[in-house]
């Protein structure tokens, strides 16, 4: 049963590091935005030369729209 | 798709993609901002733009590279505001000003925090974090989407603060300036912190108390050991975790008043001090697990609570519409001047578009006042030289020079405020928690005194031991989490469906509302819409392309009107274009002589005219053709609803205008509609009306509602943009959801009922672990798991009692 002991103080000192951890991020800022940082890691660094390829490419509905 | 609904931040970029395509494009839309363009819109780089100014920004995105920002959602641009609806830009350079903008400045290399309160999609924060491209002095920007703000590090030397404001502006992104907001981010983070470290030592506890629990037999020395560790443990619990309720429980004894946090923390108090008694005296294990999930519940519920719209600005003041900068001329030099700077006799000068800062005289120029600042009425009235003009106008015409009458602190507006300000004394909505709280807090004294006694005649060894679980076991933490989730629920909820509340609270004084009163012109009408109707024998295409041709070369809102309702028509050239002030439009188009204006004008006599519509007579080669009715019309589904909110409540509709149409006129009750309202009028009318025990909504839009909208006991505003300048108000709604109005009362109503069945729920819970504690069966195991019984059972059932009332209310 004394193993139980054991467990716990592992298992404590892992949670300790969790929690620094959670600590550094909430300071850090990083929950203060939850929506652009998802966004931001969909973003092309690429940059496209004319939006024609880039309407045509991800919009194929874009043609029958503009009469 | 309004930009307020995008605030709205689980939305996914999916779904806002689909929002757009399945939007009816009827028209040709602008490939910048999807307005639709007029038949004669500019075609630019094969694209359709509907203005010039969406036409730059294509261009300026082009020639950086940037028209990625094209691809990642469709149509994603913010239409230019007009010349002049913004600060002028030479307030940047103002020392108060930027210092609330600038958060570090060094070596030449600044870094400022914008709010933009435009940016509402995946290619907005893009293109806002791909700047350095456009300019090269921009080094770095980086976007907080959750606060509507962009942060920009750029040389200063090359791209000064006004010149960065400037450019922003030119790609539709233009900063708002006003009173430095506080920032939440301090509070925000503390209060995650707080839960984490709680969810860590709960979790723990919990964890150490298993093994006594099982009744593990290890070594004894190893057990106490961990008991002393469940202790220090215990000391970050009460000593940081519990700061804040001891502290606004004693603020309550302090005012003498009664809250939730009173009960709390005397459980907390009880809870660790019995436990710390147990642990030393070997008595048993303690309840630090109970303490530590209690703690932990709470600042859940705590954090939940405090999640509102950052985004969103409900606290404004008069300073946040009016100018800060002015042109003042001296001589033949213009400089710009802090317009609390102006003394009576300056000479200042208002751009077209531009607000009249302090009540002035015209001197020169011809004046074309829009007082909807003010009123809410669109329409503009003319001044000539010599006519006073108040604070508050904006000139729609060219530019005019006006002499200072009196500075901006005696200028009517600014008085008006401050005595609406002064006034202003909303009664204070008892809460319904509160009410609870202190009959709560008494009935356990009571019950812990009777129980003392008792046990003080029988047994007195057991006085101790049974005292202090009654304290810990009735410490209403489910009753504490129940408001909380509800209303947190309710108001994420009401956000999905474009009513936006500024707390939780707020649901609560919605429910008991019993009296609505509306404000017309930009609440129950909508600014742009109206009803044109042609009197008079059928007008052939030609001479309604004569009209066109006439009106789109105006800036009289009547002007507007007719271009707008017209705009399919491909009118002819007008030359010999004269407009005759207040009186109408002469010109040549299409060979003939056109005249559109007065009856007068027209060489006809007056028509009736019904429920305050305006007319606009048409002459053609000196014949009169018959005249245009103009009326505004009420927005779509708001007759309707109005109809369901008088089943049960008091309506009234309170305008500044002189007369209310017969459509909006019939909705509501005979002997409520009351007209030519002032400002103070309609704060004074809510008044009256609290007076005689009414509970009041107000609603409406524009700042001569903002005393009606302080003074009434929950006041909403409404707003077409999120842009929009909206006074301070409880709730900001979007427009396009005002139909649901009695839709959102219900739902607040049923919030309010889900909230008194939790409470009964949490009060039986309380009951079951009082009548053990006085029998004297408590246990640490039973505390421990009734707690986050109760918790998670009544927030469960808050939870999906808010999402069904949703339902139920508002499809």
């Amino acid at each position: 049963m004394s193993v139980i002991f054991l467990l716990l103080t592992i298992s404590t000192l892992l949670a300790s590091m969790f929690l620094f951890a959670f600590i550094r991020a909430v300071r850090s800022g990083q929950y203060d935005d939850d929506r652009s940082p998802a966004v931001r890691i969909l973003l092309d660094d690429t940059v496209r030369a004319t939006p024609d390829d880039a309407g045509a490419s991800s919009h194929p509905s874009s043609a029958t729209e503009q009469p | 798709m309004g930009g307020l609904t995008s605030v709205i931040r689980h939305a996914s970029i999916v779904a806002a993609l689909c929002s757009v395509a399945t939007q009816e494009l009827t028209r040709t839309a602008c490939f910048h901002c999807g307005d639709p363009c007029a038949d004669d819109h500019r075609v630019h780089d094969g694209k359709d733009f509907c203005c010039q100014g969406c036409a730059v920004v294509y261009d300026l995105l082009n020639e950086a590279g940037l028209c990625n920002y094209y691809e990642l959602e469709r149509r994603p641009g913010v239409k230019q505001a007009a010349p002049g609806e913004e600060q002028r830009a030479e307030l940047f350079a103002l020392e108060e000003v930027r210092s609330t903008l600038v958060e570090f400045s060094e070596g030449g290399i600044t870094r400022a925090r914008f709010h933009v309160p435009q940016m509402h999609c995946s290619s907005c924060i893009w293109l806002l974090e791909n700047l350095a491209r456009i300019h090269p002095a921009i080094m770095r920007s980086r976007v907080s989407f959750a606060d509507k703000e962009v942060t920009i590090t750029f040389r200063e030397q090359d791209l000064p603060l006004p010149e960065l404001v400037k450019l922003l502006r030119r790609i539709g992104y233009g900063p708002q300036v006003g009173a430095g907001r506080a920032r939440q981010g301090g509070t925000d983070r503390m209060l995650l912190i707080r839960v984490g470290v709680a969810g860590f030592i709960f979790g723990n506890t919990m964890l150490f108390a298993v093994p006594e629990y099982l009744g593990a037999d290890g070594e004894a020395g190893l057990k106490t050991g961990f008991q002393w560790l469940t202790v220090l443990f215990s000391i970050p619990v009460v000593f940081f975790l519990s700061t804040g309720f001891f502290r606004s429980a004693w603020a309550g004894i302090r005012s003498r008043t009664a809250n939730i946090d009173q009960p709390i923390a005397i459980g907390i108090v009880a809870l660790w001090v019995r436990s710390l008694h147990d642990v030393i005296s070997g008595a048993g294990p303690g309840y630090f697990d109970s303490l530590a999930g209690l703690l932990f519940f709470l600042l859940v519920g705590r954090w939940y609570q405090a999640h509102t719209y950052r985004a969103l600005r409900f606290d404004r003041t008069l300073d946040d519409f009016l100018p800060l900068v002015v042109l003042r001329r001296t001589g033949h030099t213009e400089e710009p001047v802090k317009v609390a700077d102006l003394v009576p006799g300056d000479r200042i000068v208002v751009r077209e578009q531009e607000l009249v800062p302090v009540d002035a005289i015209l001197r020169s120029g011809a004046g074309h006042i829009d007082n909807s600042f003010i009123t809410g009425e669109p329409l503009a009235v003319r001044k000539v030289p010599g006519d006073t003009i108040k604070a508050g106008g904006r000139q729609r015409g060219a530019a005019i020079e006006l002499e200072v009458l009196r500075t901006f602190g005696e200028s009517r507006l600014k008085q008006l405020w401050a005595e609406q300000e002064t006034t202003h004394h909303r009664p204070a909505m008892p809460r319904l928690i509160d009410a609870l709280a202190r009959r709560f807090t008494i009935a356990v004294l009571l019950v812990a005194t009777g129980a003392a006694l008792y046990w003080w005649g029988r047994d007195p060894a057991q006085v101790w031991p049974v005292v202090t679980a009654v304290l810990i076991v009735a410490c209403p933490c489910a009753l504490a989490l129940s408001m909380p989730f509800a209303y947190g629920h309710t108001v994420r909820l009401m956000g999905r469906r474009g009513l936006f509340l500024r707390g939780t609270e707020v649901v609560e004084h919605l429910s008991r509302i019993d009296a609505v009163v509306f404000d017309k012109t930009g609440t129950l009408t909508a600014r742009e819409a109206h009803q044109v109707q042609w009197h008079g024998p059928p007008l052939p295409m030609a001479e309604q392309e004569l009209v066109l041709a006439l009106a789109r070369n105006s800036t009289h809102p009547l002007s507007t009107v007719l271009a707008h309702e017209l705009r399919d028509l491909a009118p002819p050239q007008a030359s010999h274009l004269r407009e005759h002030p207040g009186h109408g439009i002469a010109a040549m188009a299409g060979g003939r002589s056109v005249r559109i204006g007065s009856a007068a004008f027209c060489g006809t006599s007056e028509k009736p005219r019904h429920n305050g519509e305006a007319h606009v007579h048409l002459s053609v080669n000196g014949a009169y053709r018959g005249y245009f009715s103009i009326l505004k019309q009420a927005r779509p589904g708001m007759v309707d609803a109005v109809h369901h909110l008088r089943k049960g409540l008091r309506t009234a509709l309170l305008t500044g205008d002189a007369q209310v149409d017969a459509q909006l006129a019939g909705a509501f009750a005979r002997g409520s509609i009351t007209t030519g309202c002032s400002p103070v009028d309609k704060q004074r009318a809510i008044q009256q009306m609290q007076e005689q025990g009414h509970r009041v909504l107000m609603v409406g839009d524009g700042l001569n509602d903002a005393g009606a909208l302080a003074q009434a006991d929950v006041g909403i505003t409404v707003t077409e943009t999120s842009a929009a300048l909206n006074p301070a108000s409880d709730a900001i709604m979007d427009a396009t959801a005002l139909h649901r109005l009695p839709g959102f009362m219900a739902m607040a109503r049923r919030a309010h009922r889900i909230v008194i069945a939790s409470l009964a729920l949490s009060l039986c819970y309380n009951l079951i672990g009082v009548s053990v504690a006085v029998a004297g069966h408590m246990t640490p195991l039973f505390a421990a798991i009734l707690m986050p019984v109760s918790s998670v059972s009544v927030v469960g059932f808050v939870t999906l009692g808010a999402w069904w009332a949703a339902r139920r209310t508002i499809r």
